[in-house]
């Protein structure tokens, strides 16, 4: 295999690299501030997808339909944290874990009945042709998802550093209890979290539907992937996050090249495992010790 | 003395439900209620036993039990049409295959606090239905396998759907026999020690994460026998039977049926898996009706599971047992 060939397959793992990314650090930010896995993760990504199509074909220019479907999934996500799981906050992590499987299959089943159970697709973001970058070709499309999602891990790291709102967050993905006593309004702060995880996750299902169209059903694997990808940068490290999604999407794009396509999907599976196993604290992350 | 009389009351019960369930193939001729439908119930009856002991006694779940259940089915269906092996031999090996790969799967993510195990069942059950299609040479494809026998063991031919309903009823019960067992039994103390405070668990010399790990290595060994009964009983497998869907219902019958009990999850368990075919138990209910339950039978499960856990955490088992127990108070206070 050749350079150029190589690179090919690089930039196309880059590309779900990103989309990984974008899911992994919704992952990230829930379980920061809530300590939980949040299995309806990867149903925001769908929704970001299927209402863009949805409010595409209502009349609206597509840019206005993409931020439309980010918006109301993130107003989803504020909802599915303030009706579902905080009549129930004080339990343990397992009946809260349990509410987002159920409200996966809730999202997903009524999506199928909203939007039918057929593959749908948006246009490309701009016309024209693929760039060519020594020997490689990049579509157009490919430069809005990274454009897109680096603006949007930009934009969140300068939250999470900068603001009041983002001292917050930190605050309580260190220790809930301190940061309530420090008076920071602990529930807004996991409310929040909900909203921007399920924007990060309606982003990715907006620029990526060009390129690979979507269904009602495409939520759970890419959850998984996401998943994979927080866990191999650090579940709760933003920033290991976004690695992690971006090396999952490399590793299964070279596992096409010197493998084979039919079992590319089960590496994520084997970098879950294999991480859990190894490094639980993922690549970026530090060991914790439990107290009692 | 009421005590007592509850107990007996309740062996009472479970010995009627036996005998009208051990009857009904003499009753009833209807080759759809007894070969397909309440086959069914009795299978989903020995996936959830293994579920609830891993739900409710070592408070984790399982995302991939479909998944488990498929590979039970396609091991056998392989072994026993495409390498001629006799049935038994395939249903065991179904239930070996599935038991290690739920040992390997719990093995790392059950070191961890935490639920991984959720999520890494998940990707076991996605990887699964990809595999069922792709590895067309063993699996059949997206055509499935077909022709896969009746039951039989050295002679004896489970070969009509009465026999073949006795069988799987008969294994049903046992399985329920053993949960019940364990669940009442030492390891049963001690995953419910587990569930209540695992570092106390653990101070009290449960080894929890072995316990664990067992615990799930064996509902995903009765999740690959019920599979592979599944294959004898209907003939045939196919990849979209064990999706992550079915794994989701079957976690919501679970969890409906509450944790801390068997009879709870079991109860869900029948009546869940009955609803889809409610036009088997109801004559004269329209196609139409039939099929617009099967189409909202997720979005429903699903509410019921975040209503049942939200409102009621005890779930339908939780439910019994409390009204029992202020029965036998008010007994006692008015006495």
């Amino acid at each position: 295999m050749d350079s150029a060939e190589l690179l090919q397959f690089a930039i196309a793992g880059l590309k779900s690299g990103s989309i990984y990314a974008l899911v992994a650090l919704g992952f990230s930010l829930v379980y920061g501030s809530t300590g939980i896995i949040n299995f309806a993760q990867g149903e925001f990504f769908m929704l970001g997808g299927m209402l863009s199509v949805f409010f595409r074909d209502a009349g609206m220019p597509l840019p206005v339909a993409g931020v439309s479907a980010i918006v109301v999934t993130g107003l989803v996500g504020l909802a599915f944290e303030r009706f579902l799981l905080r009549p129930r906050r004080d339990a343990g992590p397992l009946v809260l874990i349990i509410i987002t499987i159920g409200g996966s299959m809730v999202i997903k089943s009524l999506a199928r009945h909203a939007f039918g159970g057929n593959e749908l697709s948006l246009p490309m973001f701009s016309s024209g042709a693929s760039v060519m970058v020594a020997g490689a070709a990049v579509e157009r499309q490919a430069l809005w998802m990274w454009g897109l999602t680096a603006l949007a891990v930009v934009a969140l790291t300068v939250v999470h550093a900068r603001t009041r709102f983002g001292r917050a967050m930190r605050a309580c993905s260190l220790s809930h209890d301190a940061a309530r006593l420090m008076g920071i309004d602990t529930a807004k702060v996991v409310m929040v979290s909900f909203g921007l995880a399920a924007a990060l996750g309606a982003l990715g299902g907006f620029v990526v539907t060009p390129l690979t169209q979507t269904s009602f059903d495409v939520g759970a694997r890419i959850g998984l992937k996401g998943f994979a990808g927080a866990i191999l940068g650090g579940l709760g490290n933003p920033l290991g996050a976004v690695v992690g999604g971006l090396a999952l999407g490399l590793l299964e794009s070279l596992s096409i090249a010197f493998i084979s396509s039919t079992y590319k999907d089960a590496i994520s599976l084997v970098v879950l495992l294999a991480m859990l196993f190894i490094r639980p604290q993922g690549l970026l992350g530090r060991a914790s010790r439990e107290k009692v | 003395m009421i005590a007592t009389l509850l107990t007996r009351v309740r062996y009472g019960a479970v010995i009627a439900i036996g005998v009208v369930v051990a009857v009904l193939p003499l009753l009833t001729g209807d080759r759809y209620l007894i070969g397909k439908v309440l086959v069914f119930v009795a299978l989903n009856l020995i996936i959830v036993s293994g579920l609830a002991l891993v739900f409710g006694f070592a408070g984790q779940i399982s995302l991939g039990h479909a998944a488990f259940c498929g590979l039970g089915a396609y091991t056998t269906g392989f072994l026993v049409t495409t390498l001629d092996w006799p049935p038994l031999l395939g249903v065991v090996a179904a239930v070996l295959i599935s038991g290690l790969g739920g040992l390997a799967l719990a093995l790392p993510s059950l070191r961890l606090k935490g639920h991984y195990l959720a999520m890494a069942t998940l990707g076991f059950n996605e990887i699964m239905s990809v595999l069922f299609v792709e590895m067309d040479a063993v699996t059949g494809g997206n055509n499935g396998l077909s022709g896969i026998p009746y039951f039989s063991v050295a002679g004896a031919r489970f070969d009509t759907p009465a026999l073949n309903y006795w069988l799987v009823w008969g294994v049903a019960a046992v399985v329920l026999a053993l949960a019940y067992n364990i669940v009442r039994g030492r390891p049963g103390r001690a995953m419910r020690a587990l569930h209540g405070s695992e570092i106390g668990a653990l101070a009290s010399g449960v080894d929890t994460t072995r316990l664990k790990v067992q615990v799930f290595g064996l509902s995903a060994a009765f999740a690959g026998l019920a599979g592979a009964l599944y294959a004898h009983s209907v003939g045939f497998v196919s990849p979209t039977t064990f999706s992550l869907e079915t794994s989701v219902i079957l976690v919501a019958m679970v969890v409906i049926g509450g944790s801390g009990s068997l009879a709870g999850p079991v109860m869900a368990a029948v009546v869940l898996t009955l609803v889809p075919y409610a036009d088997a138990l109801v004559p004269g209910l329209s196609a139409d009706t039939v099929a617009l339950m099967q189409d909202w039978e997720a979005d429903v499960y699903g509410i019921l599971m975040i209503g049942v856990i939200i409102l009621a955490p005890g779930g339908l088992g939780r439910l019994l047992v409390s009204r029992r127990d202020r029965r036998v108070a008010e007994a006692g206070e008015a006495a």
